[in-house]
């Protein structure tokens, strides 16, 4: 399963993907929303993309809203990934079309939780 | 008068959660007691708060500390070497980390620059808050300003409210 991860730090892209890949994903990278949406226009069909708010270029909720007027990349999953805590922030990407919120700084367990909830992982039994 | 207030313990609380959350290894983040010595290379890191109240959240350490920060926050082993591009960037997203969360304690809303690091902060502002902290034993100073009239007159007192 792809993942997209568009952040416009590397640091924070390298977090993202090496929790990821360690949960069975397969990821690849974006540093703003203009450069996810040309590797989208390009063909790649990740399942999720993890999401920074605020990126040169182009920003996460710009980016969330293009990629939600586009009906073929309807099926994608969008995961805001962010230091942008503020209740209202939350609610103007939830309703721009993100699916989660992940404020930053998350630990890897923060993230799988997020990701179990919307059923891209499996859900961790413990016995 | 907003019931929110950030002063010290705020900033405190905020940034032991950022490094107890992404940066693992080298000790919890702790108050520093004594004096500073003095930084070699200094580094800084900042992000801007735009809108109703300006100001910004600026990080500053020495290169050495840095470079371990770097190494711990992208899981690098202890003798890894840090690049130029690693280091700056670790440290803006530390950055960032730690005024992100600020701005959602701030009275007002408002939008958050693009972190930038550089050898000295922006000369401009009025400072509010100055923590001295300690990363196993190396300090990190966090410092919180404003860069307006209007936030600059609610820098009296040890609180921003």
């Amino acid at each position: 399963m792809r993942a997209l991860v568009i952040d416009d730090s590397r640091a924070m892209r390298r977090i993202v993907s090496g929790i990821l890949k360690d949960l069975g994903l397969e990821p690849y990278e974006a540093e703003h929303g203009q450069a996810a949406l040309a590797l989208l226009e390009d063909g790649l069909d990740p399942a999720l993309a993890c999401v920074d708010w605020n990126m040169p270029v182009m920003d996460g909720l710009t980016f969330v809203t293009s990629v939600r007027a586009r009906p073929q990349w309807r099926s994608m999953t969008l995961m805001m990934v962010t230091t942008e805590s503020e209740q209202s922030q939350i609610v103007r990407a939830l309703a721009a079309g993100a699916h989660e919120y992940l404020i930053k700084p998350f630990t890897p367990d923060a993230m799988r939780a997020k990701l179990e909830i919307l059923g891209l992982v499996r859900t961790e039994t413990h016995a | 008068m907003s019931p929110i207030a950030v002063g010290e313990r705020e900033i405190f609380e905020i940034a032991r959660e950022v490094f107890d959350a992404m940066i693992p290894g080298g000790g919890a983040l702790e108050e520093w007691h004594g004096d500073l010595p003095v930084q070699h290379e200094p580094l800084t890191a900042w992000v801007a708060f735009h809108g109703p109240f300006s100001g910004r959240a600026v990080l500053s350490s020495e290169r050495g500390t840095v470079d371990d920060l770097a190494s711990a926050l992208l899981g690098l082993g202890p003798d890894a070497v840090v690049g130029d591009e690693d280091r700056l960037d670790a440290f803006g997203e530390i950055a960032n980390m730690v005024g992100g969360n600020l701005k959602s304690l701030l009275p007002f809303p408002g939008t958050l620059g693009l972190p930038e690091v550089a050898a000295e902060p922006p000369a401009d502002g009025v400072l509010l808050e100055k923590l001295r902290l300690s990363w196993g034993g190396r300090p990190i100073v966090i410092t919180l300003w404003s860069t307006d009239s209007a936030a600059a007159a609610l820098s009296e007192g040890s609180t921003l409210q």
